[in-house]
């Protein structure tokens, strides 16, 4: 009694505070931030609207139970107590919850205004109004003010002609922050830089001499034009685009199969940076290369970008969005440089980006799906299809006599098992297959499948002599058909579509298949808009809708904002080791601004302006003076700008894996510098990959020269990486990686120096080391400092070095293994 | 809070960070973790960290029985299949299975009997684990998403259904650091019929730096692969090795002696060599005794490989490694707990290899004072069905199923939640993965809202954007 007096008092005080009632003012709170979602639209089936929907409650359970705020999970959910919270992204005002919490304690009744709406047709209309309101979110003027959403302007340079205008930009800032750039580097390290850097290999000696010698005057952009030159160059860009594409050679998940032909896309973008492809054409070749030049090989290779995501095991309509998500995803953020995937359940949080522009971008690829391009004639094809049914309509018989023989026995250890179940299995076994009722019905089925699925080993301990003759008989007959089958003709992993019409795709609320809105038109980033998007008709005779080809040239025209300023911090990145942008992926509200934002966007209009050309960009940045510095410390720089992000110096960049695998490789001369083809399998201790039957990685020797390809050329499999890549910060391969992390670890150190792979480059080192300097410990070391280095020892390394080396007939190997782990070899200097 | 033998290191300043681990907003993230540490090891990625609140434990030992280990026949009695033998299962809206279609009512081939104090129901399949029950708390409402293996796989141990987000383990480590840097700070064991679907991502970093990926460990032998030098060259040999790497690369850094990461490299070698030693030796059973290693089945089959395993854990888990995981369960089907035939041969074995070392460890980990700073978790990717399939198993069900937690700050000897009167659905206290991910880091001391990292201009979590923590188990 006492507790309800004083809750009846409490109520009163309530009520006295304001003109309406507490049922009135919790409505309010109810319409003004809940019922937009829980009202007519239903959102997981709740319907705050009436007390009767609210306490039948949605798909989460009962939203209310009256009198009982805490076990009410409409106010635990608003108090922040249990998740999901709501309103989505913020909460309600204290004293709106205690309106709350007193309407629910004194029973939650509904307004009288609050009267459930009419008919069906009101309803509905009620439905597409809220549904409609829900899915709109306007793009603001100001929004689309941002640095990386306006159209870059191209700036003059300062200080006028003359200079490289990366130098002068640069320079710029380091005046403004009394700065003293560094000295230039000595001959040697340049020249180690600008290998390791564009090709991703070291200089031999004979490439350094060439160069320090060479007196002309332009003797340092001839060999970055050189090096641009050589398809190595090609190799070590095309790394770089394959962890921005999440590039792997299997699909992931339970069967992780192997693609067997996803190397001809690598190949395709290792061609295409050889060959300068034009950016802009590189972009639509990747997406449309499918409607842009059908009868292509090349183009259709292309497509194999939209391919290269995780492949699930269950195909529904859940996992088809985790793919089309992938997609998309990933051609935001190489692209576009911005984090689309945010915008799947919601508005982004961070970024203008609607959940609308996701589904209008989702519905320009939602009608894909897989195709094998055939990369030869039809005829072969034709041929070949012809081949493989003659063999399949040979085994189809051979395959029912095996189980006419194998019968018996099945039938045999069938009964076995049905002696040791419940008598019901066996009930349903014997009953004739009109009688069963239904339950018995399924269980037999049961049975059948369980006799399909005994092994063939238990099948074999149940046969006679005779049978197991005849069955011998058959396999050698099935396996001499099989042997005729015809080897597998080349194709590409490539796209196509249902047809010209595309399928409809809708807008779906919070991400769920379930919870479909309106149909979506194809559409792009509204914020980045520029061009006025339009998605024309495709033209008579088409396969595909070209909604990929209209929203590829949307990407890689001249207006859109973020096509050429992403880019270009991207190989800025790789010059420079942090992009003018250090979040070379997030160009949106949450990335970093960019230091020079002039540089930026003059080299953006210029990347535009010299018809796309990469090439154009590396000789650009790598010509200038700025690239050829020191890259040793000032102490009164660093007082300024601690972290360089100024560019007072060149950085000291840790190579990545595959470089310091293949320098490796290089200084032990052992390296195959064979240019593309399908993937190699180096050696992975079993125990590191636990295979399966499904699952299995057919590892060749270390000591096998086939293995010493490039480590582009290593097998990608998304579940068995390869260790050594694994521990040095190899991304995974799951979505698209801009810039790799740098961790320095224990275990990196165990595999340097206990790894038989890395053993057997230092035994093979030292072996050239006597083959090239004879007997003498100090030309090896010399010899050795000079491949590994790309410099002669200091006179105080020598002598060190020749004492470890003289201790015995095993110690040049052990130097050689101490050269690879050395700090100043693991560095781009 | 720190190992005797911890020699703290300087390995990076708060601002270089900012620019090395894993770049600008990653480093961020991690330097605001390490800020929380002791002055003198704030700079390390593995050095120990103190987390939100004080925890109640400090390791986790998770052993995940892959395939999916079956409720209705270990650990959440239906006496109602008994009842409905071979009918029809009714009432529950369309029933999914992963292969096939749906087969009759299977009652448990197993009995029940009740165990400890609290008189826990526990089947005649893991008679050992019912003599521990009165330390267990076991949630029989839980449910997952995927009836898919993978996708549960990578649910929970990363708590996303695809791959290339960080595992448990990592986040542990990269919330606390390890308490012994000549260990690695998460472990991962394998059964010896091979790994789990799936493969590296389940121990996978996802996108954090590779500092905090799972190392896997052999269960005989050297414990890690390339552990010890190559035979030509013993660990002497290897001493002066280092020694003539040091001169080398002190000459180097004498010219840039500011570069932090130059030094994090070169104390990376002397790690290395260290770790050789007490790497072997912390797994090294022979060091203990007759009877601890008896406790643990190491004396007979069919519990020695897994016996070792969970000993080897134990002992990992005194000098200071954050997470151990071991699989129990390996390759496909009858390898794993994946009983879709021949239930009683399946579970029967994989039960009989795992019974007796798991009250083992429990045992043991109480005698070595352990056990209140310890969580052990039990548990599969998803559950099986109360129906037959191929006439003797059970298909995969994500909808229901049972885990237990057992250590410091976890209520022994009781039940969370409840299934269906099949044990088809959690019905009662419904739990999920994030809900179990959230218990685990409370237990560690973190609100697993705030333990976040940066990535793609997200904080993210373990938990993605939901957990509940599962008070009603907790002491």
């Amino acid at each position: 009694m006492r507790q309800s007096a004083r809750f009846a008092f409490v109520i009163a005080i309530a009520s006295a505070c304001s003109g309406q009632g507490l049922d009135e003012r919790a409505y309010d709170i109810l319409k003004k931030n809940c019922i937009a979602c829980h009202g007519a639209f239903k959102s997981s089936n709740l319907d705050l609207r009436t007390r009767e929907t609210t306490i039948a409650g949605g798909e989460r359970g009962e939203a209310i139970v009256p009198n009982y705020p805490e076990r009410s999970r409409l106010y635990t959910l608003a108090t922040h107590q249990l998740t999901p919270t709501m309103p989505p992204g913020k909460k309600l005002a204290e004293a709106d919850l205690e309106t709350l919490r007193l309407w629910i304690r004194a029973g939650a009744v509904w307004p009288a205004s609050a009267a459930a709406s009419g008919s069906k047709k009101d309803d509905d209309a009620e439905k597409k109004a809220a549904q409609k309101a829900l899915e709109e979110r306007i793009v603001t003027p100001e929004e689309r003010a941002f640095w990386s959403f306006k159209q870059p302007v191209r700036p003059t340079v300062p200080g006028g002609a003359g200079a490289n205008p990366v130098d002068a930009f640069l320079a710029a800032k380091w005046r403004e922050l009394k700065l003293r750039p560094s000295v230039a580097a000595d001959l040697r390290v340049q020249v180690r830089r600008v290998y390791l850097d564009l090709w991703g290999l070291p200089p031999t000696p004979e490439q350094v001499t060439e160069f320090v010698n060479d007196k002309r005057q332009d003797a340092w952009s001839r060999l970055v034009d050189r090096l641009l030159a050589s398809p190595h160059y090609g190799e070590r860009a095309g790394r770089h685009w394959l962890d921005l594409v999440r590039y792997a050679d299997s699909g992931g998940f339970e069967y992780d199969s192997d693609r067997n032909s996803a190397w001809r896309y690598r190949d395709y973008v290792v061609n295409a940076f050889n060959s300068d492809k034009p950016y802009d054409r590189f972009i639509r070749e990747q997406l449309a290369g499918d409607e842009l030049a059908p009868n292509s090989g090349e183009a259709q290779i292309a497509t194999g970008f939209l391919r290269h995501g995780p492949d699930h095991n269950v195909k529904n309509e859940m996992t088809r969005m985790d793919e089309l998500d992938d997609i998309i995803s990933a051609t935001a953020l190489t692209f576009q440089g911005l984090t689309l995937g945010c915008a799947r359940c919601h508005n982004h949080k961070f970024d203008p980006i609607p959940q609308k522009d996701y589904y209008q971008i989702q519905s320009v690829f939602f009608s894909t799906k897989p195709k094998e391009f055939p990369l030869t004639d039809a005829e072969t094809v034709a041929k070949n299809k012809a081949e493989n049914t003659r063999i399949d309509n040979l085994v189809r018989p051979l395959r029912r006599r095996r189980g006419e023989i194998e019968k018996p026995a099945r039938a045999l250890i069938l009964e076995e098992k049905l002696a040791k179940l419940p008598a019901y299995m066996g009930e349903a076994w014997r009953t004739p297959p009109e009688k069963r009722d239904e339950a018995q019905r399924l269980n037999a089925r049961q049975i059948e499948r369980a006799i399909e699925a005994i092994v063939e080993k238990d099948v074999l301990a149940k046969m006679t002599e005779g049978q197991k003759l005849d069955l011998t008989k058959v396999a050698a007959e099935m396996r001499e058909i099989e042997r005729q089958r015809p080897a597998p003709f080349a194709s590409a992993m490539a796209i196509t579509e249902e047809g010209a019409q595309a399928l409809p795709s809708f807008f779906l609320h919070r991400g769920s298949p379930g919870n479909k809105g309106s149909e979506m038109t194809p559409g792009v980033f509204t914020v980045a808009n520029w061009s006025r998007f339009e998605a024309p008709p495709p033209p008579a005779g088409a396969t595909t809708s070209h909604r990929r080809l209209a929203f590829a040239n949307w990407i890689a025209s001249p207006e859109n904002p973020l096509t050429a300023r992403v880019m270009v911090n991207r190989l800025w990145q790789r010059h420079f080791g942090e992009g003018l942008v250090s979040t070379p992926n997030n160009f949106g509200r949450k990335g970093e601004p960019p230091t020079h934002p002039e540089l930026l966007d003059w080299l953006a209009t210029e990347f535009i302006g010299k018809g796309w050309s990469v090439k154009e960009m590396h000789r650009l940045m790598l010509n200038s003076s700025a690239y050829r510095m020191s890259s040793d410390d000032t102490e009164a720089n660093r007082a300024i700008d601690l972290t360089n992000r100024y560019l007072w110096r060149m950085p000291r960049q840790r190579l990545d894996i595959e470089t310091m695998r293949d320098g490796m490789l290089a200084a032990a001369g052992t390296l195959d510098r064979t240019v593309g083809g399908p993937a190699v399998l180096p050696y992975i201790d079993p125990v590191l990959f636990q295979g399966s039957s499904k699952r299995t990685w057919n590892g060749k020797e270390d000591s096998d020269p086939s293995t010493w390809r490039r480590s582009l050329y290593v097998f990608n499999k998304r579940s068995i990486r390869y260790p050594l890549f694994e521990s040095f910060d190899q991304p995974d391969m799951m979505s698209s990686c801009a810039r790799r992390n740098a961790s320095i670890t224990a275990p990196q150190a165990l595999l340097m120096m206990n790894n038989a792979a890395i053993r057997i480059q230092a035994k093979q080192f030292a072996e050239r080391l006597r083959r090239e300097a004879g007997n003498d410990a100090g030309k090896q070391v010399d010899r050795a400092f000079e491949l590994a280095l790309a410099r002669p020892p200091r006179e105080s390394e020598k002598r060190e070095s020749i004492e470890f080396v003289r201790r015995d007939d095993n110690a040049l190997v052990d130097f050689c293994q101490g050269l690879f782990s050395l700090n100043e070899f693991a560095f781009m200097p | 809070m720190m190992n005797s033998h911890h020699t703290p290191q300087r390995f990076f300043s708060r601002r270089e960070l900012l620019n090395r681990v894993g770049g600008g907003m990653a480093g961020l993230a991690f330097a605001q973790m390490a800020a929380q540490a002791a002055p003198s090891s704030r700079t390390d990625p593995m050095a120990p960290r103190m987390p939100h609140f004080p925890g109640k434990v400090k390791n986790v030992i998770s052993i995940f029985c892959y395939g999916g280990v079956s409720q209705m026949d270990t650990f959440d009695p239906k006496p109602m299949l008994e009842k409905r033998q071979g009918e029809v299962m009714t009432g529950k809206g369309d029933v999914v299975v992963s292969q096939g279609t749906p087969g009759g009512l299977m009652p448990s081939p197993w009995k029940f009997k009740k165990y400890g104090q609290c008189g826990m129901d526990v089947s005649d399949l893991f008679p050992h684990v019912g003599g521990c029950v009165d330390d267990i708390a076991f949630v029989r409402s839980m449910y997952a998403i995927s009836n898919d293996h993978a996708p549960s796989l990578y649910q929970m141990n990363t708590g996303f259904l695809l791959p290339g987000y960080p595992s448990m383990g990592s986040w542990i480590t990269y919330g606390l650091g390890s308490e012994n840097e000549n260990l690695p700070g998460f472990v991962v064991f394998s059964d010896h019929r091979g790994g789990p679907i799936g493969g590296a991502p389940n121990w996978g970093n996802g996108y954090m730096p590779a500092a905090y990926q799972g190392t896997q460990f052999r269960s005989t032998g050297d414990p890690i692969v390339d552990l010890n030098p190559p035979k030509d060259m013993p660990r002497e040999r290897q001493r002066r090795w280092l020694d003539y790497l040091a001169k080398m690369n002190a000459e180097h850094l004498a010219k840039n002696p500011l570069d932090t990461e130059l030094t994090a490299r070169i104390a990376s070698y002397e790690l290395a060599f260290r770790m050789q030693l007490s790497a072997t030796e912390a797994v090294d059973v022979a060091k203990e005794s007759e009877e601890t290693r008896r406790l643990y089945g190491l004396d007979e089959e069919p519990t020695q490989f897994f016996g070792r395993q969970a000993l080897m854990a134990a002992r990992l888990v005194e000098r200071g490694v954050r997470f151990v995981q071991i699989f129990s369960g390996g390759g496909n089907f009858q390898e794993s707990w994946d009983a879709h035939w021949d239930i009683v041969e399946n579970h029967g074995t994989h039960s009989r290899e795992t019974d007796k070392p798991l009250a083992g460890l429990i045992k043991d980990l109480k005698r070595r004072g352990l056990f209140d700073s310890t969580l052990i978790i039990w548990h599969g990717e998803f559950g099986r069905m109360p129906i037959s399939q191929r006439m003797d198993g059970r298909d995969h069900n994500p909808l229901g199923f049972t885990v237990w937690l057992a250590g410091g700050g976890v209520k022994g000897g009781t039940v969370v939640g409840s299934t269906d009167e099949f044990g088809y659905k959690a019905e009662e206290n419904k739990r999920s993965v994030n809900d179990l991910h959230a218990t685990i880091l409370h237990l560690l001391g973190f609100d697993h809202e705030k333990l976040t990292y940066p990535h793609l201009g997200r904080n993210m979590r373990l938990t993605d954007v939901s957990g509940n923590v599962i008070r009603e188990m907790l002491a």
